[in-house]
């Protein structure tokens, strides 16, 4: 290396030896910039907003996560900013109090911080895309592919990433601008030695943090809730502000795990007394780090519930239905009959068994509605007649099709549930129903529930008495009536038999019937008759069409969509693919966002307290000593925001799938379960990581 | 030389404010070897900060070469730090990236082009000091009183006209401490240099030709050597033993 004669060298090859400095902070600030641009691209692209619907919870929890993981790249890339000017610091004290002057420093120091800060940023925010891209096609190519899965970027989505980049780039130039605009040389010299302690709290924090924390849950759960019960109002956005002492008892958590530590230290006062004491007097940051990493791991676990809570009811609900092939078309549809089927059936070497079908009509059915006043938000309940579209089967059809027998009342209705009663297609209110076609109207009285789950999934579904059914169907027009068929397979049912059925049956319909099953028609005619346009003819409604019927919508949402045992099984996870891989891509990014702060807290602990180690060694202690207090001090950062954030977020959804019925389900039951296996395997990657971290900081202090 | 008056320097710790040094007053002559001792806390550092424009004073003034420090612009104070004063640390202070010829160079390098009559007097420098051999080694391959020496000779090699020397010796073993010092001797022989140094060595001090002792944040008492070398230190010795005592 050649002798240095200039300002221009020196810096550069004081550069060149700082190298370890600079890699972590490349890293990070790669990494960050990576994973908002990965995540703003998937969460942008056409592929997953056209399956998550505007304005729906899961979207809004995409959003929330997103938000999250921001501010946790925020924070893992400040921390590194700060490894990076803390060991940088000394160098410029030096050469300030050789007499470089700010002036001097300035340009090589901007050029170096803007240089490494601008080419991480976007090198990160490049990669983003062929690691979204990997990730994407590794989950078609080994989980699920479905026509949905196609994926698509709106390089729209490069704004989020640009204005990172910029955040990133300005802070960075920020604070070489204060470190340059210190005045006290020697507290610059001495950065990397200064400590933040925290302002400590007795003892009682901590658990008084876990009260606070359950109370903002159950707050924070609760006041949408009351919103509706109490005031009879939409829950506007600032109600999520209830959810703030979750967020204080979080912190209350953090400082006494870093203040005063779980394990009670009466009998060995002096036990890892070193590792405690390192984290008190850098508590500020530390006590934010793992807030951080806890809000992360629990926004992980959120995404990756989601999967098994609905993949498991899902799943045992397919196969508790009582027929293998189940649907309804309306009367004016040229549908393939029963021979046609069963012609259909022996292509595929299957022979049909229990066929029984039986007409229903579609009604006007009355009922208590949300009347929402001009603000949007707050509402009344009134009886409107005509409330809603519902189908009506009689007695005997009902008997016919289930098997069960019923006994209506003249003048009532018997409603349909599903076995569970969770079915959200019911209408317990209704005073009256109308004949569509010729206005004819019929007083009914709830009388009570059935339970049948085919019956139970798309729009209310009532039992009449058979006279009350003659009469209300008198004068329907085609249009308006409808047929139910039911069937199962003898043997073993066939996966191409019923995708080919299923092709044959969407085909045989017309476009009159391509419509979403939350497009309502006596809503419609309602509105249209009161001189309203109905929201359902806007643009705001979301199309169904017959060419997508593999697709997320249709399957979903498409008003005469068969059930079809084999068919629904087997495509379920296609079916969901997107909404189930967006939360696992979410998962991923959170998870891999909190090992990378808890990596940097680590990397920072070695860096920051390498003099204490140091003067530890010169005092005679042991390398087993000293091992064991790098563990201690890892194992803090990475156990306890691991605990927290899993734990936290299973009692989460247990309190939510408990609080959506007030019970919990068999097949709940086995989701929390599937959750806990999860928890077991997020740990084994936490610990993982952990060991990698502690074999890495014990190579940096020389253990 | 250096002229200190009336100097006041004072510390904030939350609400509390500590003075540390109350009004100190001294002068250190051209080509003296002048040291400052005194118990943890008296100040001594906090003064040496002071001198080198580390640190910016509450009140007071501060005359070197005859050119008033207080009130001066960073950028100048930068070109006193840089032509006027050579400062060695206690713990050297060197940049590791950088080998040991241009470590002593970083001075001339911060000015701009290194010219090679620089080159030379660092070289000369270093083989005054006994580290000649050294001088492309980087500062993780020598010992610690290598580094001093080194420090010592960066010091000097923009020809200052005050050496400010934080506790020089207050890491190196006894060797290294007399190998130190001897530097400073010569410096102080060979090109007239005048050094104005902290320490709480006794045995460092009595090579000092006047010691000034320093006690809660005042100048206790000055002592200056007239007589032996060991005999001053037994000096020393006795007035900080009557120091502690009052």
């Amino acid at each position: 290396m050649g002798q240095v004669i200039n300002m221009r060298q020196m810096e550069q090859k004081l550069q060149r030896a700082d190298r370890k400095q600079s890699r972590l902070y490349l890293f990070c600030n790669f990494m960050a910039l990576m994973i908002i641009s990965a995540y703003s691209a998937l969460m942008l692209s056409p592929t997953v907003q056209k399956v998550f619907p505007e304005g729906g919870d899961s979207r809004k929890q995409m959003y929330m996560i997103f938000v999250m993981t921001l501010l946790g790249c925020v924070v893992f890339t400040i921390y590194a900013l700060g490894l990076f000017f803390r060991h940088k610091s000394r160098q410029l004290g030096v050469l300030m109090a050789l007499g470089a002057s700010r002036k001097r420093l300035a340009p090589g120091l901007y050029r170096e911080v803007i240089l490494l800060s601008g080419v991480s940023a976007i090198l990160g925010t490049a990669a983003g895309f062929p690691f979204v891209w990997g990730i994407w096609h590794a989950f078609r190519l080994f989980l699920v592919d479905s026509s949905d899965m196609v994926l698509t970027f709106d390089f729209r989505c490069l704004f989020i990433s640009l204005l990172f980049l910029l955040l990133v780039v300005g802070f960075a130039g920020l604070t070489a601008w204060r470190y340059l605009k210190k005045t006290n040389i020697m507290e610059v010299i001495r950065e990397e030695h200064i400590n933040e302690p925290v302002k400590e709290l007795g003892r009682w924090c901590g658990p008084v943090g876990f009260l606070v924390l359950l109370t903002g849950a159950v707050l924070g759960y609760g006041a949408p809730l009351a919103c509706d019960k109490w005031f009879s109002m939409f829950p506007p956005v600032w109600v999520s502000v209830f959810y703030a002492p979750v967020f204080v008892g979080l912190y209350m958590i953090m400082l006494h795990t870093v203040v005063h530590g779980w394990k009670s230290h009466r009998k060995n006062p002096y036990k890892n007394i070193i590792s405690r004491s390192m984290m008190k007097f850098q508590g500020k940051q530390t006590v934010n780090n793992l807030l951080v990493v806890t809000l992360l791991i629990a926004g992980g676990c959120f995404a990756v519930f989601y999967l098994p809570t609905n993949g498991i009811s899902a799943v045992l609900r397919y196969a508790s239905l009582p027929y293998d092939y189940f649907y309804k078309y309306q009367a004016d549809q040229d549908m393939p009959d029963r021979t046609e089927i069963e012609a259909l059936g022996r292509e595929y070497d299957l022979s049909l068994k229990d066929w029984n079908e039986c007409d229903y009509v579609t009604v006007g059915m009355g009922g208590m509605a949300k009347i929402y006043e001009e603000d949007g938000l707050r509402y009344h309940i009134e009886y409107v007649p005509m409330q809603q579209e519902a189908m009506v089967l009689s007695e005997d059809a009902y008997q016919m099709i289930t098997g069960q027998e019923v006994d209506v009342e003249p003048g009532t209705y018997w409603c349909l549930n599903d076995k569970a009663e969770t079915s959200l297609y019911v209408n317990d209110s209704a005073k009256e129903i109308t004949n569509m076609t010729t206005r004819k109207v019929l007083a009914t009285e709830f009388a009570g529930f059935l339970h049948y789950d085919h019956l139970a999934e798309t729009i209310p579904c009532c039992v009449l008495d058979n006279a009350d059914y003659a009469l209300i169907s008198e004068g329907l027009t085609d249009d308006w009536r409808g047929r139910f068929v039911a069937f199962n397979v003898d043997g073993k049912d066939s996966y191409p038999f019923a995708n080919a059925f299923f092709r044959l049956f969407v085909s045989s319909f017309d476009e009159s019937c391509e419509r979403p099953s939350y497009y309502d028609r006596v809503q419609k005619i309602r509105e249209n008759e009161e001189g309203k346009e109905y929201w359902g003819d806007t643009d705001d409604m979301t199309t169904i069409r017959y060419e997508m019927a593999d697709s997320f919508m249709f399957r979903n949402f498409w008003v005469y969509m068969p059930s079809f045992r084999i068919l629904s099984q087997n495509d379920y996870l296609r079916n969901m693919a997107v909404m189930f891989m967006m939360f696992l891509f979410i998962f991923i990014v959170c998870m891999i966002t909190a090992l990378v702060v808890c990596y940097t807290r680590c990397q920072s602990i070695a860096l920051n307290n390498r003099y204490i180690f140091d003067d530890l060694k010169k005092l005679g202690a042991s390398p087993v000593f000293l091992d064991r207090e790098v563990h201690s001090q890892c194992g803090n950062v990475f156990k306890v925001p691991s605990m927290v954030g899993t734990t936290a977020m299973f009692l989460l959804f247990s309190m939510i799938l408990y609080a959506n019925d007030g019970r919990m389900l068999k097949t709940e039951w086995m989701a929390m379960g599937v959750c806990l296996c999860i928890i077991a395997a997020i740990g084994g990657v936490i610990y993982a990581v952990y060991r990698s971290s502690v074999r890495a900081i014990k190579a940096q202090l020389q253990i | 030389m250096l002229y200190v008056k009336e100097l006041y320097k004072s510390y904030e710790a939350g609400k509390n404010k500590y003075e540390v040094l109350k009004g100190i007053g001294f002068h250190v002559a051209q080509g003296e070897f002048v040291a400052v001792m005194g118990p943890s806390g008296s100040g001594k550092t906090t003064l040496l900060n002071c001198i080198s424009c580390y640190i910016p004073f509450d009140k007071g003034n501060i005359k070197l070469g005859g050119v008033e420090l207080a009130g001066m612009d960073e950028e100048e104070l930068a070109r006193v730090r840089n032509t006027k004063i050579g400062f060695v640390f206690q713990d050297f202070m060197l940049l590791d990236g950088l080998t040991i010829r241009e470590n002593i160079l970083v001075p001339r390098i911060v000015q701009g082009e290194v010219p090679g009559e620089a080159e030379k007097l660092a070289d000369q420098l270093a083989a005054m000091f006994g580290i000649g051999h050294i001088l492309n080694k980087y500062p993780a391959e020598i010992s610690g009183g290598e580094k001093q020496r080194a420090a010592v000779a960066r010091s000097l090699i923009n020809n200052p006209l005050i050496i400010l020397a934080d506790e020089p010796t207050g890491n190196l073993d006894s060797k290294s401490s007399r190998a130190v010092i001897e530097t400073f001797i010569h410096a102080k022989q060979k090109v007239n240099a005048t050094i104005f140094m902290v320490t709480h060595d006794s045995f460092a001090a009595s090579f000092c030709d006047r010691v000034i002792l320093l006690k809660d944040g005042t100048i206790y008492r000055q002592l200056e050597k007239w007589e032996d070398r060991s005999v001053f230190q037994d000096q020393l010795l006795d007035a900080i033993k009557e120091m502690s005592e009052t």
